[in-house]
């Protein structure tokens, strides 16, 4: 499959995404099966990574997933979603340099001791440390770790439940994370 | 092998599907933007307006007057216009540039109106006082246009919304200096272009600000 995707895949693309503004589920199964080598095949092209790439994929299906009703039926469907991938690959390329100029990622910084078994929570006394760590957390902050890192939601799922960007969750776990290891320092548990 | 997190996010999309009304042609929507705005611009310069005064104060010089307004109205229109072009994904960047043009023409008119005037009272420029009149006139239209076309613009969820912020706000600034001109107690000075300006930036500047995160995607 190209990139471009012939004119008669786009009509097809073009039905498929009319009949999903009518609410028909197949129908929008089948548009965004199609599409998707094309989105990733701009992605890809846009990102420097896979991860990213992936990243970009799944908030470009969410984007499209959110304004699928600008789509006009009869115009052609290709610069539509070309236009939506390309913003969302901008957007994350704007979003990890910004991140890159401003913060380092540990990750060895999350692990307390290196033996895993001394990370794992003590039972009661976990959850009640928890909601006192989390209190103070901004609630795009407190939402995400409650998705990503307690309920073990997948990034894409977490996405859908909470409405923020993946690219939002990242940096907001990244963020909480951040702050719950400064609390840890400042208000060390009893 | 279970699936990836994509096929399950589209998996997720999938069942989450409700129908929706596909927005009308960008063109219609910003016709249709366009013509409550003159409904309420025409309303405010029937009732409040002075024609006659404008009349007056350009007795000579109608030509000047008639493209100086056109070059306004253009500017408000083509803006508003490519606002609601550019806020759905696909269309062309091209729509950014479409004000510009008559932007220039605008302000070279103004330009020329001003020095004309400068030389007509031998060089005596009038005080900034007169003029704090424009800047809290265009402020103030803006601030009743702008909602109006924040809330048809955010219909649409723009990808991008710091243009499209943009252009509302060049277009919300422009109808309202277009209004101003039937409610001018005096020609155009340079002091009296610049506070135009001045509140034109000011109004670019608030509505780009408020409008980015009001027209931003959830």
């Amino acid at each position: 499959m190209t990139a471009a995707g012939g004119d008669g895949q786009g009509d097809r693309w073009g039905d498929l995404l009319a009949a999903a503004q009518r609410g028909d589920p197949d129908a929008y199964r089948g548009f965004l099966d199609a599409i998707l080598p094309f989105v990733r095949a701009i992605a890809r092209r846009r990102c420097w990574s896979d991860d990213m790439a992936e990243d970009v994929i799944q908030d470009a299906l969410l984007t499209i997933h959110r304004v699928r009703h600008t789509y006009q039926p009869g115009r052609p469907v290709e610069p539509w979603l070309a236009a939506i991938v390309a913003r969302r690959s901008i957007d994350a390329t704007r979003k990890r340099g910004r991140i890159g100029r401003q913060e380092v990622f540990n990750d060895a910084a999350y692990e307390t001791f290196a033996d895993p078994r001394a990370n794992e929570p003590t039972g009661a006394d976990a959850s009640r440390t928890l909601a006192r760590m989390t209190k103070g957390l901004p609630r795009g902050q407190k939402e995400a770790i409650e998705l990503v890192k307690i309920k073990e939601m997948t990034l894409a799922e977490a996405s859908l439940a909470s409405g923020q960007s993946i690219a939002s969750l990242k940096v907001n776990i990244h963020r909480a994370m951040k702050k719950l290891r400064l609390n840890r320092v400042k208000d060390p548990p009893e | 092998m279970s699936p990836s997190p994509t096929d399950t996010l589209i998996d997720q999309l999938a069942a989450d599907i409700r129908p929706v009304r596909p927005l009308r042609a960008p063109a219609l929507r910003a016709l249709m933007a366009l013509a409550a705005i003159a409904l309420v611009a025409g309303l405010a310069i029937a009732l409040l307006g002075d024609v006659g005064e404008l009349r007056r104060r350009y007795a000579g010089r109608e030509a000047l007057l008639a493209l100086e307004m056109a070059a306004m109205l253009a500017t408000g229109v083509l803006a508003i216009v490519a606002a609601f072009f550019l806020s759905i994904p696909g269309r062309s960047r091209r729509w950014i540039a479409a004000p510009v043009p008559p932007f220039v023409v605008w302000l070279l008119l103004s330009g020329l109106g001003c020095y004309d005037d400068f030389v007509r009272r031998n060089g005596v420029e009038l005080q900034l006082g007169e003029s704090m009149h424009c800047l809290l006139f265009i402020l103030a239209t803006s601030a009743v246009l702008a909602p109006l076309l924040i809330w048809r613009l955010a219909r649409a969820n723009p990808i991008d919304p710091l243009p499209v912020a943009l252009l509302c706000a060049l277009g919300v600034a422009a109808a309202s200096a277009f209004v101003l001109q039937f409610f001018h107690s005096f020609a155009v000075t340079f002091i009296d272009l610049a506070v135009h300006l001045m509140a034109m930036l000011i109004v670019v500047g608030v509505i780009g600000l408020i409008n980015r995160r009001a027209l931003a995607p959830a």
